[in-house]
């Protein structure tokens, strides 16, 4: 019992000393990289921005300097109210909605809404990038999410994103019904009429799809107002200066 | 030059990179060799990243093999080797973020590779550091070794591509060629592993 406690003692010293010099370690990475990564994450979501318009196609590699270039030149930010209405920039409010325009010789060519959708494991971030029609569907992408690798993590992989081009998030009559991820896949699944609004599901990941389809579904209607000016093919929207 | 194959140092490399491969051999590591295998790339940076931190973690515990308190041994081990995995994901965050984002979960699932655990607690808490850093090196080129080779297999034959070039030749495709879907999945992986583990056993046997 007596030459125990020297020995606990020890051991606890040891303990505290390491965690020490372990925790001045990360922290001294942590903060000194993070100027670095922050950059990596700016350029990488401008770059989905890019990829979801079609600007820069899947797999092509291109330099940050150039991302940025494009990003400058093509994509304009634009702040909208809750009745659709543009708002300078710097008057943004906490309700209103964010978009970005892809400006073409000064035409909005598409438009991208940010998608902050819940996920089975966390938020899935992504752009949901919508033809100056307001109702098709140009491109999608995920750029941070925590589904499982290799089942809901599918999400990110190229096959599923494509599922979305040239889909509806109108009905053939017109109407908001948002765009909806089908149980395996929509030839399947879903009657012919209603495959418009459907994409193929991942397959051992369908409560990704259901958590993703209601929270795209949510968005969507949030920015519904913004995209029946798009279908009425309001001037003001389709040049703005 | 038979001096050298005696040293102790020549036989834990030899034993790392061949006759006791980690994966080939004893089959440790298999998670992660199915699931960064499908692109040369992601392999490669696997490959050394898991060198650096057995490597290292080797290094720092046998330095401290004198120190480290019996009963606390494995938290001790498991602190370093998560203190520098986290290093190794923060500086692939920062300057490889493409690469990053393609091994997500994986570099950090490198703490519980069996590998550097394995040979910080039967090496390097047993040997002089010099010689647990090299065999950290060599147990770690020994997996990047098989990561690669079954990655070389998996782009060639399921995406026909290596580093993401194009390898095999539109002409093919025109003439019928079709890139096997299976090499990208987890079985495509399996078959593969398989192959490189058979293969081993036979050379082994023969000698």
């Amino acid at each position: 019992m007596g030459d125990q406690m020297p020995n606990a003692i020890k051991s606890l010293l040891f303990a505290t000393i390491l965690c020490v010099v372990c925790s001045v370690l990360l922290t001294a990475a942590s903060t000194g990289l993070q100027s670095f990564q922050q950059k990596n994450a700016e350029v990488d979501r401008q770059k989905n921005i890019l990829l979801a318009f079609g600007i820069i196609s899947e797999g092509e590699s291109v330099n940050a300097d150039r991302i940025q270039e494009m990003y400058r030149n093509y994509v304009k930010s634009l702040v909208v109210d809750d009745s659709g209405r543009i708002l300078p920039e710097e008057n943004r409010g906490p309700n209103d909605l964010q978009l970005y325009a892809y400006m073409k010789n000064d035409e909005l060519q598409a438009y991208v809404v940010p998608i902050d959708s819940k996920g089975l494991w966390g938020k899935i971030h992504g752009y949901l990038a919508i033809e100056n029609d307001g109702a098709t569907i140009r491109g999608f992408t995920v750029y941070k999410h925590q589904e499982t690798p290799g089942l809901g993590g599918e999400i990110e992989s190229r096959w599923f994103r494509k599922n979305f081009e040239g889909k509806k998030i109108v009905n053939q009559n017109g109407e908001f019904v948002s765009i909806k991820i089908a149980k395996g896949s929509a030839e399947d699944q879903i009657a012919p009429e209603k495959r418009i609004n459907y994409v193929d599901g991942i397959s051992g990941a369908t409560m990704t799809g259901k958590f993703l389809t209601e929270g795209m579904k949510e968005i969507l209607k949030e920015y519904e107002p913004v995209a029946v000016q798009f279908r009425q093919k309001n001037k003001r929207y389709l040049r703005t200066d | 030059m038979p001096k050298l194959s005696k040293s102790p140092t020549y036989k834990a490399i030899a034993e790392a990179l061949w006759q006791s491969n980690p994966i080939s051999k004893q089959i440790l590591g298999i998670c992660s060799a199915l699931a960064v295998t499908v692109q040369l790339k992601t392999a490669l940076v696997m490959g050394l990243a898991l060198t650096f931190v057995v490597a290292f973690s080797n290094l720092v515990i046998s330095l401290l093999r004198r120190q480290i308190p019996r009963n606390i041994r494995i938290i001790v081990e498991v602190a370093v080797i998560a203190t520098l995995v986290i290093l190794a994901d923060e500086f692939l965050k920062a300057f490889m973020y493409d690469v990053s984002k393609q091994l997500s979960v994986f570099v950090g699932l490198i703490i519980t590779n069996c590998i550097v655990m394995g040979r910080a607690e039967t090496f390097a808490m047993g040997n002089p550091p010099w010689r647990s850093f090299v065999d950290g090196l060599a147990n770690g080129i020994g997996y990047a070794s098989i990561l690669v080779g079954v990655a070389f297999f998996r782009e060639l034959l399921g995406s026909g591509k290596l580093f993401g070039f194009q390898i095999v030749p539109e002409s093919f495709y025109a003439a019928g060629y079709h890139d096997m879907g299976l090499m990208l999945l987890a079985p495509g992986a399996f078959i593969m592993i398989g192959l490189f583990v058979w293969l081993e056993h036979t050379l082994l046997k023969d000698k």
